[in-house]
């Protein structure tokens, strides 16, 4: 590489090198200067700093300062000052109850739907792992199918499938026999109108969308893993569930990291499924996208105080997932 | 936005901003004043831009066309002017208004305006000051003064009243008669026990609607037992849901759902139309399917019904009643206003066509093909609204308020932050009354002072 940027063609009697010829054209001279210091990765780095400068952390900046800024319609359209407020729409939100409540349930819903993702795209990828070739190519088709359907549609279909009128989830209900759970106080039951039940339908949702990710994730993991350690531990009589946490797990360890670390993120800042399926206008059922977004392009729009609540979102996503992998790196489980 | 459900209005405004731009547009609209009706064919604009609410529908096309004929007839110097007409869906046009506000493109010469978001604009800066066109008009004498007060500010007037509209209560007359109901409730004890009546008679179907987000109605109710939302005074609002009689109307409304059982659990979080910020469903869907046997709404409601409605013949109306009878409870004075945008390069010829549009002739035509009232006190009582479905509307439009509707931060109140809906809604899911009550006064009182909750 440094030999095709210094060499050049047709001057093979003066290759780079330290005695430069004074005739030497800028372009040596620059070639000289980045093989000197070592510059050619960080030049080769560059197309992808710019592009998550511009995409990534010119927004994060842009936020930080909106965050202490009173920065609304009116200063967008230059009627009035932007004016530096310190930390007065940090104070605004965390003296706000609706802010506490949203952040409180985007905490659980984030607690609940994690765990059951990793657990339910495990099984099924141990699943795959076993199941024949065309069994499993079906199996992982029909998942993939899930993952690729996008959130707008996914949120619509299950709206459309426990709507009070006419859903089919409140009428198999209505229908069952009662020792089953069913009844008639099912019929025209409202799934969205509450948190609870709002929030169980984005679980079994979220879950939907998201286990066949780490379902293929956690099969291409288990390829790795030679099969004769799988058979040594089942001739000396260790049962599947022995095979799974004594060898499976720990090898896929690195896997589960970045799986839980995404989910984290994923789940978390879950905003599409919760603002088609709840809405707005039921500020009790809000998590932090939600709230954010009502903040942001309401009337009257004050971006200040969404940015304010953002920062504080990523705050905490920033502290779960450094602490987390902090403490990985100790185990050991990174290097 | 006034009489549907939208996410509300545009922008809250400091005073000094609103007094800078009132400053600069009414020196330029001046002269405009002056020229309107000697004609300024020197200035005769190529294109006017009209933004009309709502979805193009074919009386309302057939309407405006008739008045772009008018207007090129009465007014020879604009003869060859272009007039071309948006339809913006309410949904869209806070957003539209935003946009054309922050990017000054593809802005309108004048815009319909929904009257609770009227006071907004004006204050945003986004309205031309017409004070002295409206002044020397000579209908204005006739408008309905109540309206007319809606558009100005600091004694200055940002549009004039195009037409109102009222909430009553639907109900279907072969219905009533089946049930033994001889003639609409006029207490709230007899519209809880004619609810109750038509449950009866009608297995399956719900008495009456009564959604939790749905404030115009909460507040007639709030109003029928003599309280208020809120008062202003000295420029300072004070929330008042605390008071006996506040209490007493929000009660009713919930007790409704929760002590009565005349209105279903799904209705808890929904509008009339449905799920916040949707077009058509909720009890507007399931009254004109024959689902709910009386619902609050206006007489646009057949608008937002996209099904084919069970039984048209019977379709009647009747005013929300006051607690103990007497009046009717007051209703919130929906409606529409006409304003001239503050960018318009040309003032009077949109004044020339607010004439033709908003005279008493035009605006009595257009109010009555679409089931709204006209702007014009001759015009409203000379009509007769005789239909079953027009008579208790009708009756309705004679009891209005519109306080606190039209305050300034009202729209964050209803739209942002939902404290009535909000409030309606803990009840019906079983909050403590009074504790409740009082949380979302002190929260109501905050944000119409200052924009913020807390």
């Amino acid at each position: 590489m440094v030999r095709t940027i210094t060499g050049r063609p047709g001057n093979t009697n003066s290759p780079a090198g330290h005695h430069e010829p004074p005739a030497a054209s800028l372009k040596l001279r620059v070639a000289l200067f980045i093989r000197r210091h070592h510059l050619a990765p960080y030049f080769m780095l560059v197309p992808s700093i710019i592009a998550v400068g511009i995409m990534v952390v010119y927004p994060a900046v842009q936020i930080l300062a909106h965050s202490f800024q009173n920065y609304g319609l009116l200063q967008v359209v230059g009627r009035q000052p932007i004016t530096w407020v310190g930390f007065s729409n940090y104070s605004l939100i965390l003296h706000d109850p609706e802010f506490w409540s949203s952040l409180r349930i985007s905490l659980i819903f984030a607690a609940v739907v994690v765990p059951l993702t990793l657990i339910t795209g495990t099984l099924v990828g141990l699943l795959l792992n076993r199941l024949g070739r065309k069994m499993s190519a079906f199996v992982s088709g029909a998942a993939m199918l899930a993952w690729a359907t996008p959130a707008v549609t996914a949120s619509v279909i299950f709206y459309w499938l426990a709507n009070p009128d006419g859903g089919v989830v409140d009428w198999t209900l209505a229908n069952m026999p009662h020792w089953l759970g069913g009844g008639a106080h099912w019929a025209g039951y409202s799934w969205t109108n509450s948190t609870l039940p709002a929030y169980t339908l984005l679980t079994v949702l979220l879950i939907w969308q998201s286990f066949p990710f780490i379902a293929v994730s956690v099969l291409a993991g288990l390829k790795t893993v030679p099969a004769e350690l799988h058979e040594s531990a089942r001739v000396d009589g260790a049962n599947s569930w022995r095979i799974f946490w004594r060898i499976t797990f720990p090898l896929l360890k690195p896997i589960y990291l970045v799986l839980l670390l995404l989910s984290i993120i994923w789940d978390f800042g879950a905003f599409t499924q919760v603002y088609i399926l709840i809405g707005p206008g039921n500020t009790d059922e809000y998590n932090l996208g939600m709230y954010e977004y009502q903040r942001a392009f309401t009337t009257p729009p004050s971006f200040s105080i969404a940015s304010a609540a953002a920062f504080v979102l990523t705050l905490v996503l920033l502290i779960i997932t450094v602490g987390y992998v902090r403490s990985s790196v100790r185990q050991g489980a990174i290097k | 936005m006034g009489l549907r459900k939208t996410p509300a209005a545009l922008v809250a405004v400091s005073a000094a901003a609103a007094l800078a731009i009132a400053g600069c547009s009414s020196s330029s609209s001046s002269p405009a004043a002056a020229s309107s009706t000697a004609g300024s064919s020197s200035s005769a604009p190529a294109q006017l831009v009209v933004w009309r609410l709502g979805a193009s529908v074919a009386s309302e096309v057939t309407w405006m066309n008739g008045i772009i004929t008018q207007f090129h007839k009465d007014y020879p110097q604009y003869a060859k002017t272009n007039v071309k007409v948006v339809w913006i869906p309410w949904t869209d046009v806070t957003s539209d208004w935003t946009t054309a506000e922050a990017g000054g493109k593809n802005a309108p010469d004048i815009t319909e305006l929904g009257n609770t978001e009227t006071p907004t604009e004006a204050a945003a800066g986004a309205l031309a000051d017409i004070t002295s066109d409206v002044n020397s008009w000579s209908n204005k004498p006739g408008l309905i003064a109540g309206e007319l007060a809606n558009d100005s500010q600091n004694s200055k007037y940002y549009a004039v009243p195009f037409f109102g509209g009222v909430r009553g209560i639907w109900y279907r007359t072969d219905q009533f008669k089946a049930a033994g109901i001889s003639s609409p409730p006029t207490t709230w004890a007899q519209l809880v026990s004619d609810a109750q009546a038509l449950q009866k008679k009608y297995p399956g179907t719900f008495g009456i609607g009564a959604p939790s987000n749905d404030t115009d109605a909460v507040a007639s109710f709030i109003w029928g037992a003599g309280g208020q939302i809120a008062t202003e005074s000295g420029g300072k609002w004070t929330a008042d849901l605390t008071s006996a009689a506040s209490e007493a109307g929000i009660k009713f409304y919930v007790d409704l759902y929760s002590k009565y059982h005349v209105s279903p659990s799904k209705y808890v979080g929904e509008t009339e139309l449905g799920n916040v910020g949707a077009t058509s469903g909720g009890v507007n869907e399931d009254f004109f399917l024959g689902k709910a046997d009386m619902y609050i709404d206006g007489p646009w409601a057949t608008g937002n019904f996209t099904g084919t409605i069970a039984d048209k013949a019977n379709l009647a109306s009747f005013p929300i009643p006051g607690e103990n009878g007497g009046d009717s409870a007051p209703v919130f004075a929906g409606g529409s206003d006409l304003g001239i945008w503050s960018t318009t390069k040309y003032p009077a010829a949109d004044w020339d066509l607010i004439q033709v549009m908003d005279n008493p002739a035009n605006s009595t035509t257009f109010a009555s093909a679409l089931g709204f009232f006209p702007p014009y006190t001759a015009q409203l009582s000379n009509q007769s609204y005789s239909t079953p479905i027009m008579s208790g509307f009708a009756k309705a439009a004679a009891n209005t308020q519109i306080s606190p509707l039209n305050a300034k931060n009202w729209s964050t109140a209803d739209s942002t932050d939902y404290v009535i809906p909000d409030l309606v809604k803990a009840l019906m899911q079983g909050a403590p009354f009074q504790s409740t009550v009082t949380k979302y006064n002190t929260m109501l009182t905050n944000v119409l002072n200052t924009g913020q909750e807390s």
